[in-house]
């Protein structure tokens, strides 16, 4: 059975402490931090150095998909495996096939991002996170921003806890993981 | 139902033109103003969303009803392999209706649902009863507002707005395709995608105002929805209106201009006056209904010229309502004038609705809004995270001063306004 994961919580009022707490932590090496806000806050993803999202060039080719399979689709169909002959016009004639190629293109897309999200780059749906152990935690969707730090076990918890009221914290708190 | 021939496009086409054009102010909401970063949007996308999603469901009915044989459409229309061992045939607009309206309703939901999720999050975390937290719980998959997801979930919205966008246009082109592939006076035009596309962002804002001026009044959203949100609706009315009103006039023009003996028929036919030599055109049963869509697209949006026009929700709300009921007439008079004077005067009928056609109508409107009640009960009208971000960033501009010139003035009379009992 593995160890329970520690985290480190920190409620701040306000977005701008929050984001110069959060540069502040991982500019001192830290690893495991995250932010939580009831919106998205201006310059968390530079304070936390968080890679460019990978969510355009998957909804890009997830468009070429969806190109490629709506007309192969129209043409397999209506000029290969099925194909009708009205009044002697080409079975295959690819300015009738634009239209339903764009919709299949925009629906492929759709799909893979919302979808992609959700499992993929969200990693959800996940109803138990460590964070949720805080009732107070409930405010991190209300109005109040939220930073949290995976501990280890050679962790300072006290220069920490020190450090994140200094930044303006308004609560500092460590949750223990429930397996 | 009575259709019949030669009408045998009638409440069912009607109907689904009509209601699948009130879904278009949605997503024109929704994902162009987002684009064009009109931050106003903010407090009504949600709410103008879900009525684009009702709205193409009642859509969706119509021509399940019209096939007369819901079972067969199934195969007719949808490329699955059946034991039949047929496929749909993709040369047919019809067909690329399928596609364009299945879609539209799948990313239309999908673009709503993403928006929805930190909401749900929110009133999971907000809400003290156990069933509710649970159950919100349950539909916001665990979203606990980490800066990792905002930082791909911002991307993904833009993304889904960005196709949204092209997607809005296309329904209703491939909607007006239906009509001007066909080699029939009166809908084979090349004026339809563009005239479609506007009337139905028309209509769509008509029916936007028709749910929200009652629904900030009663659900207390005057804070947050203003008077100057639905002055921006009544010029939008005003420019679409006016482009419908250009496409009307120019359709006759064309009739007249083609000299095409049917086409110009069929205008005369319409309009009843100024007929000309066509003496069979003064018979025209359906001129009120003609004249009564020139009253209500036309000449009543006028009114938004003036900004008694447009800040008295009464004269708004009325006029919003007119506008409604003209675009319906719009669509009748394309379906039904057309065809009910058939090139073989032996075949000239009158298209009367029966009451299978009224009710279903009348269904259609009591769905939308139970589903539109239900909305408003159950799920945030607002988009709740938006709007704090847009009150975080004005609150932030406001202290560093880089406000633009009459904020200020807005931002009080927004805030007098929200106090007001």
């Amino acid at each position: 059975m593995s160890v329970p994961r520690r985290f480190l919580l920190a409620e701040f009022a306000t977005p701008e402490p929050m984001v110069a707490a959060a540069r502040k932590l991982r500019e001192s090496g830290r690893a495991g931090l995250d932010a939580y806000s009831p919106y998205p806050v201006h310059g968390i993803d530079e304070a936390l150095a968080l890679p460019r999202s990978k969510v355009p060039i998957v909804a890009f080719c997830a468009a070429l998909c969806g190109i490629a399979g709506g007309y192969t689709m129209q043409w397999w169909m209506n000029s290969v495996d099925y194909s009708i002959n009205v009044a002697n016009r080409p079975p295959h004639s690819w300015p009738t096939n634009i239209p339903i190629t764009f919709e299949s293109a925009v629906l492929t897309t759709a799909l893979t991002i919302f979808f992609g999200c959700i499992f993929y780059f969200f990693g959800l749906p996940r109803t138990y996170h460590p964070v949720f152990e805080a009732e107070e935690f409930r405010s991190a969707s209300l109005d109040a921003f939220w930073i949290s730090a995976e501990l280890s076990e050679a962790d300072d918890v006290v220069g920490l806890r020190t450090t994140l009221r200094e930044a303006g914290a308004r609560t500092v708190m460590v949750v223990t993981e429930s397996l | 139902m009575g259709n019949n021939i030669p009408v045998g496009w009638a409440f069912g086409i009607i109907n689904f033109v009509w209601w699948i054009g009130i879904g278009h102010a949605g997503t024109l909401i929704s994902a162009i103003l987002l684009l064009f970063q009109q931050k106003w949007r903010t407090s009504i996308n949600r709410f103008a969303e879900a009525m684009t999603l009702f709205a193409v469901m009642q859509a969706g009915i119509f021509p399940v009803l019209h096939t007369g044989r819901p079972w067969f459409a199934l195969y007719w229309l949808f490329p699955y392999p059946s034991t039949n061992r047929i496929w749909p045939q993709f040369k047919s607009p019809l067909m690329w209706d399928v596609f364009a309206v299945s879609t539209y309703f799948i990313t239309s939901f999908l673009f709503w649902y993403l928006g929805l999720i930190p909401d749900l999050a929110s009133l999971r975390d907000s809400s003290t009863g156990r069933w509710q937290r649970r159950i919100y719980g349950i539909f916001a998959f665990g979203w606990r507002g980490s800066a990792r997801h905002w930082h791909h979930y911002k991307i993904a919205y833009l993304l889904l707005a960005g196709l949204a966008t092209p997607l809005v246009l296309s329904v209703h082109t491939i909607v007006s395709f239906d009509f001007a592939v066909s080699i029939l006076p009166g809908w084979h035009t090349t004026i339809f995608p563009p005239y479609f596309v506007a009337g139905a962002v028309f209509s769509g804002f008509a029916m936007v105002v028709t749910l929200l001026v009652p629904a900030r009044r009663f659900m207390n959203l005057k804070s947050l929805v203003t008077i100057r949100h639905l002055e921006a609706m009544c010029k939008i009315m005003l420019v679409t209106g006016l482009i419908v009103a250009y496409g009307y006039a120019l359709e006759h023009f064309v009739a007249w201009y083609s000299g095409n003996k049917y086409e110009y028929f069929v205008f005369a036919n319409r309009r009843g006056i100024f007929v000309g030599n066509e003496r069979a055109a003064a018979n025209s049963p359906y001129m009120p209904i003609f004249w009564l869509m020139v009253f209500c697209n036309c000449i009543l949006p006028n009114i938004f010229w003036f900004r008694f026009g447009r800040t008295n929700v009464y004269v708004m709300w009325a006029s919003a309502i007119l506008i409604n009921v003209g675009m319906w007439c719009e669509r009748f008079v394309i379906v039904v004038t057309s065809l009910h004077r058939d090139f073989l005067p032996s075949s000239w009928a009158i298209y009367k609705p029966t009451w299978v056609d009224l009710t279903l109508f009348a269904g259609t409107i009591c769905f939308f809004g139970t589903l539109f009640l239900l909305f408003l009960k159950f799920i945030p009208a607002v988009a709740v995270s938006e709007v704090k971000e847009l009150r975080h960033e004005i609150e932030h501009e406001h202290h560093t001063g880089i406000l633009p010139p009459g904020s200020q003035e807005v931002i009080h009379e927004t805030e007098m306004e929200g106090a007001k009992p």
